[in-house]
């Protein structure tokens, strides 16, 4: 059925702004990817994320994001919604995006969507991918876990207990003084390794727990071991843990379609191992693309239209940011897809 | 031992280990072996299977002397990290639970909690304790199997993680009342672990209920 098409939004601005990113993104209502301008916070070498200097990038940053993401790529356009991360993420990050979502949606009078980062990750993923009802694999710095769909909710079947896969790869980064982003330089650097170094490998049932490892990998460091070999050990034992859980996860739900999203997805390694578990139980692969992997703009705009079209907005004094909110904590009607 | 020579028929395909059923006269056996992941790095795999099929033989064997009814160790063939036990000819308490009368099933779920209290006082937890990991054979006197997530332990968390994961497999996959199955499950566990032991279980089963990292698949 055609609907009036001035009732209908045409296009669709996501605001990204959870942690080290600030990003903007226009989407049409097909899901089309019309724009998609970033801006990441860079740490100098050694040091974590400090929330409020990363707020201040996003700050600084934010008018001229925005500025070209609505230009779109030959006339501007005027979105009819504006998406934002409400979470989760560092605090004075979300505020930056929310506070600048509020302003736009009410100077634009347009309504405001709240958008969870991991089902963002997941919608954008799972659209790119081309997958409709996948055990979904999620692995950054904000989360590392194991999710399938039932009843309008990602039901989560396996997690970390302690810290996210990214968090491990970035404070052995920062360790090791390798430059930011971490898995980035821990990967390149995994590459010269080729010994395997003891490491604790810890599964339970489906979930999996790395903070021991990478206690043992910094003592590893200090005791002088080739830091390309440790590399190549953290991934290898990292990996293999998460995807022995991905593994039995993939079991137990019987579920054909593997899904893998988040920062950490950009891995090769990280892929290579998934796929050929999925392949192995006869499920097929569907990882998110490389440019899409990393916190971005699209992410949020792509979630955002499917919530606006499933009814989800907040008006403007009671839109919120939360920095803890559990992926399994909200509805996703939207999913699976057809 | 050689288990390169059993002729073996394909029973099941876990995510971790393949099961066959084969022969070792008088026996009907089953052949448990841990397959190679070709994800995993060649050292990393061969240890972690080798370590498994350790553990995992040996926390039968525990819990065996400790008096839980498990299938009996036959053979053990490092080398190609797989056990040889004894067949348990019964059905899966999953597919059966619902079936079963009031009183049968809370007569079993009693029985179920004396044979985790064995396993426990034997400093043994299963580990991946589910009624999928159940079998009842015709006399309905439950065998656990599975042992590929035990481990020695004589800490209370985990201790209470087991009877969680039997809790949580009651109420997720078989929509039992929670309050009236655990108080049976651990009646029978009270009697084998005694009052004190019970009482630190049960406390962290619920503390782990509690955290909310676990969910009950609706």
């Amino acid at each position: 059925m055609k609907q009036d098409p001035r009732l209908v939004p045409t296009f669709f601005l996501g605001i990204e702004s959870t942690a080290h990113t600030f990003g903007a993104s226009m989407i049409d209502d097909q899901g089309t990817i019309i724009t998609n301008v970033n801006s990441t916070y860079r740490p100098p070498t050694g040091i974590g994320i400090h929330p409020r200097k990363a707020a201040e990038h996003h700050n600084e940053v934010s008018s001229s994001v925005i500025e070209k993401a609505l230009q779109g790529v030959g006339e501007r356009v005027s979105p009819d919604a504006v998406c934002y991360s409400a979470g989760p993420g560092l605090g004075p990050c979300l505020r930056i995006g929310a506070t600048i979502s509020r302003a736009l949606a009410l100077y634009l009078d347009k309504p405001l969507v709240p958008v969870h980062h991991g089902v963002a990750h997941l919608d954008l993923a799972m659209a790119a991918g081309r997958s409709h009802d996948p055990l979904a694999v999620l692995v950054s710095g904000g989360h590392t876990a194991m999710a399938v769909h039932l009843n309008k909710r990602w039901r989560i079947y396996g997690e970390t207990e302690d810290i996210t896969l990214g968090n491990l790869l970035d404070m052995f980064a920062r360790e090791a003084k390798l430059p930011s982003p971490g898995g980035v330089a821990v990967e390149s650097k995994a590459k010269e390794g080729q010994t395997l170094l003891a490491l604790p490998y810890t599964v339970k049932g489906n979930d999996v727990a790395y903070s021991g490892l990478l206690t043992a990998a910094i003592r590893l460091l200090k005791e002088g071991k080739s830091l390309p070999d440790i590399c190549f050990s953290i991934q290898e034992v990292s990996f293999a843990m998460l995807s022995e859980a991905v593994e039995r996860s993939l079991v137990q739900t019987r579920k054909k379609e593997v899904l893998l999203a988040g920062g950490v997805a950009a891995n090769q390694r990280l892929r290579e191992m998934i796929q050929l578990v999925a392949e192995d139980h006869g499920a097929t692969f569907h990882p998110v693309p490389i440019e899409y992997s990393g916190d971005c703009g699209a992410q949020i705009a792509c979630s955002g239209r499917l919530a606006f079209e499933s009814g989800v907005t907040v008006p403007v004094p009671e839109s919120f940011v939360n920095p803890r909110w559990r992926l399994d904590e909200i509805e996703v009607p939207w999913i699976p897809r057809p | 031992m050689d288990s390169s020579t059993l002729i073996l028929q394909p029973l099941h395909r876990g995510a971790e280990a393949d099961l066959f059923l084969s022969q070792l006269p008088p026996w009907k056996v089953v052949v448990k072996r841990r397959v190679r992941k070709a994800y995993r790095h060649e050292k990393l795999d061969a240890s972690i299977r080798k370590e498994r099929t350790i553990r995992e033989s040996s926390a039968i064997r525990d819990g065996k002397i400790a008096g839980a009814r498990l299938p009996s160790i036959l053979g053990l063939d490092i080398e190609r990290s797989t056990i040889i036990m004894t067949f348990i000819d019964g059905l899966l308490a999953r597919n059966i639970l619902d079936g079963m009368s009031n009183a049968r099933r809370l007569a079993l779920l009693e029985e179920l909690g004396r044979q985790v209290g064995f396993l426990h006082s034997a400093g043994i937890t299963h580990g991946d304790l589910t009624t999928s990991n159940i079998i009842l054979p015709a006399d309905e006197k439950p065998f656990m199997v599975d042992f590929g997530m035990a481990r020695k332990s004589t800490d209370h968390e985990d201790h209470g993680s087991d009877l969680h994961l039997l809790q949580r497999s009651l109420i997720a996959t078989h929509a039992l009342d929670a309050a009236s199955s655990l108080r049976r499950v651990a009646k029978g566990y009270r009697e084998v672990v005694g009052e004190e032991m019970a009482k630190s279980s049960l406390r962290k089963a619920a503390e782990i209920a509690r955290r909310g990292r676990y969910f009950a698949i609706r």
